[in-house]
Parts: C-alpha cells; sequence; structure tokens
C-alpha cells in the first residue's frame, strides 16, 4: 500500500503538464539521436545535461529519464534497418533483426522491439517499485569478485551463443579486453600500450570500434558482395502486424528476458549491454527452434529488446538508491544529479521523494509515449531503407564519421574507426563474431578493476574466486557455458554410434 | 614434404605472431614503485599467453565452409579494374582516409558532401541532381543540428559558416 501511495504521489509530479512535455520530448530527442549510429544514449544523456541546469531536479530527471529510453529504442532501429547499431545495448537486437529486415520484415521487427520495449519497461517499473529495496540489499553484497565472476559469465554467455567457432569467439573476446586496457592505468597511473603517442592515453573510445567493427564492415562487405554498384531489389517493409501465433510466440520470451534484464541491469556495471545478450543468449538455448536464431526468428529481437529496455530500468535501482551508477549510460545521470545538488544515495528516499518517485511515474509515462510515438512512426523510419543503395552506403559512412568525430573531434579517430571497419570486414570473411569483442571492450576495464580489487583484499590469494558462493556458482555456470557446447556434439556422436 | 596449411592455421600463425609481439610489450610494461599483489603487467601478460593458446587451438581446428572467403566469381573479374569488389573496398578506404585528413583544413560541410556524393557516385549511382541534393541536404542537416543545437563544433574550412 506504502509503494501504491508513493507511486501516487510521483505521478502527482510526473503529470504536472511541463513534465508530460519533458517526458515527450525526451523521448522523441532520445529517438532520433539513438537512430544515428555512433550517437547513442550516453552522448545523448551527456549533451542534456546543460540542458537541464535550469530546470528542477525532478523535472531535469524525468527529461533524461525520457531521453535514455528512446535512445535505447532508437538503437534498435538502426539495428534492425542498417546493421549498425549506435548503442551497445541493441548489438544483439541485430542479429536477428536485421535479418528479419533483408527479409522484408522490417516493419515486424521494430514492431516486435516496440512492443518488446514497452512490455519489458513496464514490467521492470513494477518490480523496480515492489523490491527496490529487497534488491539494492543483494547489489549492495556483490564486491569485486562477485563482479568479477559476472563479467566472466557475460562474456562466455556472449562467446557460447555465437553459431561460430567457440575459439574464433574467445580469440574476438580476448582481443575486445586487450583493447579495452589500452592507456593509463587508473589504479597506478602506468601507462600501456599507447606506444609514445598520446592519443592512446585515454584508450580507444567504445564508439570508434563499434561502428568500425559493426557499421563500416557491413558497408566494405556489402561492396565486397558487389552491392553497391547494382540497385538491389528493395527489402519491402512488410506488415507492422503481428499474428496471434506470433504473438504468442514472443509473450514468453519477452516474459522472461523482461525479469533477467531487470535483475541484470540491478547489478552495477552490468546494464543492458549484458542484459540484452543475455536474454538472446538464454532464448537461444531453450527455443525449439533456435538453430535460426540469427536467420531472422522473431523470439530474436523479442528477448534482446525486452531484456535491455528493462535493464534500463533496472540500473536506476543502484543508483536512486545506492548513488552506484549501473552502466556507463547511468554514470552519466548520476554526474547530472550530482550537477543539480542532488547526492542520491539510501536517504534521498527520505530527503527527496518527489525526485524519486517522479522518476519512477515518468518511467511509466516514458513507456506509454515511447510506444505512442514509435509504432506510427516505425513506417517513416523504415523508409530509410527504400534509399537506393549507393547513396545510402555513402550516408552511412558520413553518419559513422559525424558520430566518431563529434565525440572526439580526432581526426586521429577517424582513422582508427577505418582501421576497426577493415578488421571487422576481417572477422566477417575468416567466420570471427564480432559480439564478443564489442562486448570484452565494455567490460575489460571494469573486470581487471574487479579483478585486481579482489586480489588486492585477498592479499593475493586466487582462491577468492572460489571460496565465495555467489561467485564460485557464476564462474561454474561460465565454465559449463563453454564446455557445453563442445561435449553435446560429442555426446550426439557417442550416441550415434550407439 | 610440408602440407599446405589451410585457412586456420594461417590465421594461427598471424595470431600467434600478434601476441607475442604483445607479450614482448606487456613485458615491458614497468612495475608500480609500491609492491603490490598484482600490478599492471599482469592483466596484459595473461590475456597474451591467453591469446597465444587460443591461436594454438585454432591452429589445430579444422575450417569450416563458412570460414573460408569466396573466391571473386568470372562476373567480378570481368569488370575494370577499378569497379572490382576489392578494389571498392581499397578506394574507399583511401577516400575515408583522404577525409579524414582533409576534413579541418577544408570543413566539415565541403569535404562530407564530396565524399558522400562521390562515393555515391562510384558506387553506381547515375541521378546525380538527386545524388548531389541528398548529399547537401543530409550533410547540412547534421552540421546544423551538431553545431546549433547540440553545440558540437565542427570544422568549418573554406566556407563562412
Amino acid at each position: 500500500m506504502e509503494a501504491f501511495n508513493n507511486l501516487m504521489f510521483g505521478f502527482g509530479i510526473a503529470l504536472e503538464p511541463m513534465n508530460i512535455a519533458y517526458v515527450f520530448g525526451g523521448v522523441f530527442a532520445g529517438t532520433i539521436i539513438g537512430m544515428l549510429p555512433g550517437l547513442g544514449p550516453i552522448s545523448a544523456l551527456a549533451l542534456m545535461i546543460p540542458v537541464t541546469f535550469a530546470m528542477e531536479p525532478s523535472s531535469g530527471l524525468i527529461l533524461m529519464a525520457g531521453v535514455y529510453y528512446g535512445a535505447i529504442f532508437g538503437g534498435s532501429s538502426s539495428s534492425i534497418l542498417l546493421n549498425a547499431p549506435g548503442v551497445a545495448g541493441t548489438v544483439a537486437t541485430s542479429f536477428d533483426g536485421y535479418p528479419m529486415a533483408k527479409q522484408g520484415m522490417a516493419g515486424k521487427a521494430l514492431a516486435i522491439a516496440a512492443y518488446a520495449s514497452f512490455i519489458g519497461g513496464t514490467i521492470s517499473i513494477v518490480f523496480l517499485m515492489m523490491v527496490a529495496p529487497l534488491l539494492s540489499r543483494v547489489a549492495v553484497a556483490f564486491g569485486p569478485t562477485e563482479y568479477f565472476a559476472l563479467m566472466v559469465l557475460g562474456l562466455t554467455a556472449v562467446v557460447s551463443l555465437s553459431d561460430k567457432s567457440l575459439v574464433k569467439g574467445l580469440i574476438a573476446a580476448v582481443v575486445g579486453v586487450m583493447i579495452s586496457i589500452i592507456g593509463i592505468d587508473l589504479q597506478t597511473g602506468t601507462v600501456r600500450f599507447a606506444f609514445g603517442t598520446t592519443h592512446l592515453l585515454d584508450g580507444i573510445d567504445f564508439l570508434v570500434v563499434a561502428l568500425g567493427i559493426f557499421a563500416l564492415a557491413e558497408v566494405f562487405y556489402i561492396l565486397l558482395r558487389g552491392g553497391g554498384g547494382k540497385e538491389q531489389p528493395r527489402n519491402a517493409i512488410g506488415s507492422l502486424k503481428l499474428t496471434r501465433k506470433e504473438a504468442g510466440e514472443i509473450a514468453g520470451p519477452i516474459g522472461r528476458s523482461s525479469v533477467l534484464g531487470f535483475f541484470t541491469g540491478v547489478l552495477p556495471g552490468a546494464g543492458a549491454t549484458i542484459g540484452s545478450f543475455l536474454g538472446y543468449s538464454m532464448e537461444k538455448r531453450i527455443a525449439k527452434d533456435g538453430d535460426t536464431f540469427g536467420k531472422g526468428n522473431i523470439k530474436g529481437v523479442a528477448a534482446p529488446e525486452a531484456a535491455n529496455n528493462a535493464a534500463c530500468t533496472g540500473s536506476f535501482v543502484p543508483l536512486l538508491t545506492l548513488g552506484v551508477p549501473g552502466s556507463g549510460t547511468t554514470a552519466v545521470l548520476l554526474g547530472a544529479l550530482l550537477v543539480m545538488g542532488i547526492t542520491p544515495g539510501p536517504a534521498m528516499l527520505a530527503d527527496r521523494p518527489d525526485v524519486f518517485w517522479g522518476v519512477i511515474a515518468s518511467m511509466y509515462i516514458g513507456n506509454i509515449m515511447l510506444l505512442v510515438l514509435n509504432l506510427p512512426l516505425i513506417p517513416y523510419i523504415a523508409k530509410i531503407l527504400e534509399m537506393p543503395r549507393p547513396l545510402l552506403l555513402s550516408l552511412i559512412l558520413i553518419f559513422c564519421m559525424v558520430g566518431v568525430y563529434g565525440m572526439s573531434f580526432s581526426v586521429i579517430d577517424l582513422l582508427f574507426l577505418l582501421g576497426f571497419g577493415l578488421l571487422g570486414l576481417g572477422m566477417r570473411l575468416f567466420g570471427f563474431p564480432a559480439a564478443p569483442l564489442i562486448l570484452a571492450l565494455i567490460l575489460g576495464d571494469i573486470m581487471e578493476e574487479s579483478m585486481r580489487r579482489a586480489l588486492q583484499i585477498s592479499g593475493g590469494d586466487w582462491m577468492v574466486f572460489i571460496d565465495k558462493p555467489i561467485s564460485m556458482w557464476l564462474l561454474i555456470i561460465a565454465s559449463l557455458s563453454l564446455i557445453l557446447p563442445v561435449v553435446k556434439p560429442l555426446l550426439q556422436k557417442l550416441r550415434a554410434r550407439g | 614434404m610440408m602440407k599446405q596449411l589451410n585457412v586456420n592455421q594461417i590465421l594461427a600463425l598471424i595470431i600467434a605472431l600478434f601476441s607475442i609481439a604483445y607479450l614482448v610489450v606487456a613485458f615491458q610494461i614497468p612495475t608500480f614503485p609500491l609492491p603490490r599483489p598484482i600490478d599492471s603487467d599482469l592483466f596484459p601478460k595473461v590475456l597474451g599467453f591467453t591469446l597465444l593458446g587460443l591461436a594454438g587451438l585454432l591452429f589445430l581446428e579444422k575450417p569450416k565452409t563458412q570460414d573460408i572467403p569466396d573466391t571473386p566469381g568470372p562476373e567480378a573479374l570481368a569488370q575494370p579494374l577499378l569497379l572490382r569488389p576489392w578494389s571498392r573496398v581499397v578506394i574507399t578506404s583511401l577516400a575515408i582516409a583522404a577525409y579524414a585528413l582533409l576534413m579541418v583544413p577544408v570543413g566539415f560541410v565541403v569535404a562530407s558532401t564530396v565524399l558522400a556524393f562521390g562515393l555515391a557516385w562510384y558506387y553506381g549511382y547515375r541521378r546525380h541532381g538527386v545524388n548531389l541534393a541528398t548529399s547537401i541536404g543530409v550533410v547540412l542537416a547534421l552540421y546544423l543540428t551538431m553545431t546549433r543545437i547540440m553545440d558540437v563544433y565542427l570544422p568549418t574550412g573554406i566556407l563562412p559558416i
């Protein structure tokens, strides 16, 4: 009852006309920005901080929440239509979303993304409201040892879900971690792998690698397959409507992935990216038609979309109740809160209930706006596919350039982008999955930091990862996720031989 | 006689060489003055040795059909050299490199319009009017959104805007 009363109090704040306008503006701006490959929620939120200076803290945070949801959904659109996820959290969506678009079902994929995002967001908001205090206690129990084990599980899950070679997936993951640790080691100040250049001191940004490995490599691949020279037969957008059978098929994955996504989002450091990959991985494993994942299976779009939106909501739990950001994006939100003079933490619920419950209520409204705004816009969003292929390819290149240059103002990063584009092409040609590399890149430095902190606490004793039960179980599951794909075919062969 | 190496074995050798080079650099990472359970060099060393081990496993792995790139068909080889698939990748790469080097002196609008128009033309789009209008329109829209709304600086170069 108390939660209900608090929510009503929050709705009183979120339904103020100005705050509704902020949610609407935030969702709209977020969708447009998120659609542009390279401009994800982090850039969108960072750019919005100056806009919120003059606002009431609750209004500012409400606007930011809208931008966050919108950008994640916008990122799904570019993942599905162009195979160019500007946001790490929507990489998994492209695995089946893009093949669906190529089969003329872009409209359906976008509609599934919109429904799954809406339901995932809504379910997770209910969870957030009901169990936030309990979950925050679970998250508090996670120390560096458990974080490290969780990251390892996230990575192995991604490697094992790839239908490509397990060894190649692991190689891609190791290379991703290698890229992530370039630059100054924040714990000791030691410079690693910068080769004497000042440009590499801050490392290589995720965006440069992601746009190179995905978007630019996609352009190169199309050119190599001869797609640039001739007019390609245009993919039909197809109907937005789902049949009753299709709705039934995606209901389970959406429900399961929403819950999984929410819990993943709550854990600091995990966030939408791991949530979406875990959601995808889980559905691929339990689906009867798991072999069609990656070839345009509707469940492969629904699961990561529900999970990433649910994880976005989940990541607000540690941010609002503990003051610990659950992802890079919520770290920007934390910065915004501090600028507004609010220090999130356990005292926030008591000191600023207007902010806490106002944001939760605005999430409901933001989700409804997202559905109302995006579903009617889908045919227009999908028009991008109808552009002549040569024109589209050249414009994707420009979007990539703007995304990278607008973030770093560095010409060298444009050359890095080219390098990663060629690397992505090579990986694609020789059967190396790109997803483990990108996830490892995002997690790599956090993984190292967690590992080192855990070992520092234990005085260098590696058994610490086995001694703690949560960490031990996470590592056992991680090992199984690698061993099972190897053992399963062997067992099948043995059975076949009788 | 030594058998011919397959694709995975060639890749494994390249990755092994890379991991050895990586390890050489990792072993040169200076140690932190105060003793610590683990220093900045441990994680890179673990990564280097892991990659080396994985290269060994890749060497032993039989390549699947999807791991071997298709060779260009006779249709592709019949095209003029500059229009062959690999030429398109090389020329696009050179165009991006030239764009990166010229964007600051020439300016974002001019450099991006030339790149977008030029590449679309090179890829075979022959409606030049539409191409030019789209390239200028999209580039200008991006430029104005970034500079006027988002306050992100993009080089003006030779244009006074």
